[in-house]
Order: C-alpha cells, then sequence, then structure tokens
C-alpha cells in the first residue's frame, strides 16, 4: 500500500465530522452509487472502497480500491483521496495512486460526499479515450517519495477533455 | 476590594462587574461571585450582575443558586438567551424536564439569528435535543404501553365473539333441523330472542349466506359457517392489527425527510437560513464554510457573502412541527 505515511495528521474526527460520516454511511448502505462497494472496517475515518470500471468504457472488467481518509473538519476540508496499489493507467492519476481532480482539491465543496466524489471519480475513468500515465509521472512520483499527501499539492488541473 | 471615592453606585457596581469578569477568566469562581454579589447589592436591576453570577455558580454546579439567579435575571428581562439556557439546564439536574425544555426551547428562539460569540444555538440545541429525547422515551413508552394494553383486550374480545359463535355452530348442527324459524328478521340481530339459540344461529346463518342452497345438508352449512366465522375474525384481526400499527408508527424512529436537513451538516436544522440560490442550510454551518472554504454557495457555487442569506422561517415551522410529532428525531 503506497499510502501508509499520509496519515500525517491523525486527529479524531470533531463531533459535526463524525455525525456527518455516520450519516453518509448508513446512506450508502441504503443507496450506493453504481459501481462502488464500501469495504467494512472498524474506522470510519478511513474508507476503503472498491470500484468497478463501468461497462463499455476502458476499465471495464478492471477492479481498483479507493483509500478515504477524513480530515477532522470535514466537510470543511476535502479528504483526502488516493488509489491503492495498482491504479488505473490514467492520464490524470498517477502511478502512486493520486489523482489529479479539482473537487478533491482547489474546488471542494462541502455540500459534496462520499457518493458524489466516487461518481466523479467513476465518471473521469469512464470518459478516458487513452490508457497512460500523466506526461509527468515520474517527476511527480518522485516529489512525492517523502509520503506528501496530494492535498499538500500544487495542482495544476489537466483540461477535463480527457 | 478597590477603593472607589466619589462615584456613584452604578459606577462602583460596574467596576465589581468588571473585576468579577477578570476573576471568573482566571477561574476564581468564588471572588468572581464575590464581585458580583457586591454589585448586585448596590444595583440589582441590572441583569447581566445576576446572569454572570449564574455562570460562576453553574461553572461550580451550584444549580440551586443558578435557578434563583436565572430567575432574578429573567424578571429584569425576560429576552436573556443566557438566563433561558441556564435556568434551562439547573431545571435538567431537578429532572423538570418539561419546564427545562419550555426555557431552552425559549433560548433557541432567542438565540437563532444571532452572530459571533453570542451565538450558542448548537449548545441550546444539545441541551434541548438530550432532554425532549428523554421527555419523548418516556412519553411513547406509556403510549406502547396503553396501546398493547387496549390490542390485547380487543383481541380477547373478538376471540370470545368468534368462540361463542363457533359454539353456536356446532350446537345448532347437532340439534340440526332444516326447517327456518319463523318470527323474526334476519338483516337485524336486535330483535332476536336470544334465549332461542337454534333462532340466533339461523339468524346469523342467514345473514352470513342469504343465497343459501335450501337443499345443502346441515352438515355442509355448518362447515361453510364455521370457515365464513374464521375468515370474518381473521379479517377483523388483521384490521385491528393495522390500526394499532398505524396508531404506533410516529413512536417509531425513522428517517428524517432530507428536506429539514442541511446538505453540509446532514442533520435536522436549527436554525435554517436560504441563500439568494434559493437553497436552506444550517446557519453556523453555512457561516463556517463561508468562513472556511470560500465565498460562494456550496451547492451552486453562485458568489455569497454573509449578509445575503435569510432565515428560513417556513423551514424552522416545518422542523418543529416534524419533531413535536417525532420525538426519537431530537436523538443526536
Amino acid at each position: 500500500m503506497s499510502s501508509s505515511g499520509y496519515g500525517q495528521k491523525e486527529k479524531v474526527l470533531s463531533r459535526i465530522a463524525a455525525n456527518r460520516l455516520q450519516k453518509e454511511l448508513t446512506e450508502w448502505q441504503v443507496n450506493a452509487p453504481c459501481g462502488f462497494k464500501h469495504k467494512v472496517t472498524d474506522s470510519l475515518q478511513r474508507w476503503i472502497i472498491e470500484v468497478h470500471g463501468a461497462p463499455n468504457t476502458l476499465y471495464e472488467g478492471e477492479q481498483f480500491h479507493l483509500q478515504v481518509d477524513f480530515p477532522e473538519h470535514y466537510p470543511m476540508e476535502a479528504p483526502q483521496v488516493i488509489f491503492m496499489q495498482v491504479p488505473p493507467m490514467h492520464p490524470h492519476i498517477y502511478s502512486n495512486g493520486h489523482i489529479c481532480l479539482d473537487i478533491l482539491y482547489d474546488s471542494w465543496s462541502p455540500a459534496m460526499t462520499v457518493s458524489s466524489i466516487c461518481i466523479s471519480i467513476l465518471s473521469m475513468l469512464s470518459s478516458s479515450t487513452v490508457k497512460a500515465r500523466p506526461p509527468d509521472d515520474d517527476r511527480y512520483v518522485r516529489n512525492c517519495r517523502n509520503g506528501r499527501s496530494p492535498k499538500e499539492t500544487r495542482w495544476w488541473f489537466h483540461d477535463d477533455k480527457v | 476590594m478597590a477603593r472607589m471615592f466619589g462615584s456613584s453606585p452604578k459606577e462602583q457596581a460596574e467596576l465589581l462587574k468588571d473585576q468579577g469578569n477578570s476573576y471568573f477568566k482566571k477561574d476564581k469562581l468564588g471572588a468572581a461571585i464575590e464581585a458580583y454579589t457586591q454589585a448586585i447589592t448596590l444595583c440589582p436591576k441590572v441583569p447581566a450582575y445576576w446572569t454572570n453570577r449564574a455562570l460562576c455558580h453553574k461553572k461550580r454546579n451550584e444549580w440551586h443558586q443558578v435557578e434563583n439567579d436565572c430567575l432574578k435575571a429573567l424578571d429584569l428581562d425576560n429576552s436573556l438567551t443566557k438566563a433561558h439556557y441556564m435556568l434551562g439546564l439547573a431545571l435538567l439536574e431537578r429532572r423538570q424536564y418539561h419546564e427545562a425544555t419550555k426555557h431552552l426551547e425559549k433560548a433557541l428562539d432567542l438565540g437563532r439569528g444571532a452572530t459571533g460569540s453570542s451565538y450558542m444555538v448548537e449548545e441550546i440545541w444539545q441541551e434541548l435535543a438530550k432532554a425532549r429525547y428523554v421527555e419523548w422515551v418516556a412519553e411513547a413508552s406509556n403510549r406502547q404501553r396503553q396501546q398493547r394494553e387496549l390490542k390485547d383486550y380487543l383481541f380477547g374480545l373478538l376471540k370470545q365473539d368468534y368462540e361463542n359463535k363457533l359454539k353456536q355452530a356446532y350446537e345448532k348442527s347437532g340439534a340440526a333441523t332444516e326447517h327456518v324459524q319463523p318470527g323474526y328478521r334476519d338483516d337485524s340481530n336486535d330483535i332476536i330472542d336470544l334465549t332461542n339459540d337454534e333462532g340466533v344461529m339461523s339468524a346469523l346463518q342467514n345473514a352470513y349466506f342469504p343465497a343459501m342452497e335450501l337443499q345443502s345438508t346441515p352438515e355442509e352449512r355448518r362447515k361453510a359457517e364455521v370457515s365464513q366465522l374464521t375468515e370474518e375474525f381473521q379479517k377483523r384481526v388483521q384490521t385491528m392489527e393495522e390500526v394499532f400499527d398505524k396508531a404506533g408508527a410516529p413512536d417509531r424512529p425513522g428517517e428524517v425527510p432530507d428536506y429539514l436537513c442541511c446538505q453540509i451538516s446532514m442533520d435536522i436544522f436549527r436554525d435554517p437560513v436560504i441563500t439568494p440560490s434559493g437553497v436552506t442550510y444550517e446557519r453556523a454551518v453555512l457561516m463556517e464554510h463561508l468562513q472556511k472554504v470560500g465565498k460562494f454557495d456550496p451547492l451552486t457555487r453562485a458568489t455569497l457573502h454573509p449578509d445575503q442569506v435569510a432565515p428560513n422561517l417556513a423551514i424552522k415551522e416545518a422542523v418543529q412541527t416534524f419533531l413535536s410529532h417525532n420525538g426519537w428525531a431530537y436523538k443526536t
């Protein structure tokens, strides 16, 4: 797992965060986004989610895992979302699992949920026309070797045509 | 105590209050209480002296004094959020849930829409919700017990009635005669001579099977009658179950409708505000978003400034109505 170093601020969830996550989890259990499965853990603060590539896309039949870590002040702060090994080959997904997707960083809004993030990620996968790593993959991954969180990256978002 | 030559009692009292405040900040509660007490002696008509002293007593868990000071303060000014809040807490300590919730409700009402450091809606809500929930548990279990008792009783009556009718049907078939007794109307049971068992049975039978074939044997007629009685009994029991199920529904925890919940907190509204985009949020949560995340509507991303929001009174009413019928929703 490429991610163990990222939990630098493992602060406990605030009351509001815990309350909201509990509700998101309950909602997920009755109405999970299509193509996703929450793997039960004893932690509310870290969700592991199974992702199934949508039919009739480049990722049909493939299966991936997302790791979602929630900060103390979720949802006022975005969760950290990364792919666990092995991340999908995609022009916006680095080989260390980091995802270049604006809503996870600058464009986060507290009205978004784990479900809506999942749907965004799946749609990003589904609209891909080529299975490739981002052009700056090597450089980026090298820069992250000290266990830097993608949330500390100053993202320069790729266009959303891919 | 500082010497205060030449100042009026009013000025002296203000000075004492300031002293009390600084003692309070340093957690010297005894000294603070003393200062406030002196201020009260000089100027007993200033509510803040009473509420400040109450706050000290609250910190020391001296609830009786909290109650007295808050009552005094409210006598002077009935619109003091903090006094209603602390009085509510003191009453909770005495398990006076009904009175306590009245004051907490009042505090919540007064606290809504306030700004800055005096905003204590969430704090008040938490206490109110706890108290209301306790109240609801007691009321709901009482209602459930009464309904269960009534249901058992009614079931007993239905069963007894069914058994009586069955018994009569069997007795009738034992002494079966084919002819129909004259002298009664089969469309109304009240005029049947109840001393005449056979007559009753015929009446029932004719009521249930007006078009029964005359050629049927007594055995057949009895069987048909028994199955008719059984069906009727089962239907009544089923209807009764349904009625009681419906009656008990509000006392069973369920889901709070989405439109009564903030999309950010996902919790039922306490102080709903509406944005120019038409979206309603919990005030404190939206303000935090505007401060920490950005000046935009979280859902529509339209530019949004704090002074553009307005209370959503309709949703506030809807929440209150919902909670008054669904006390379980107070569970936080």
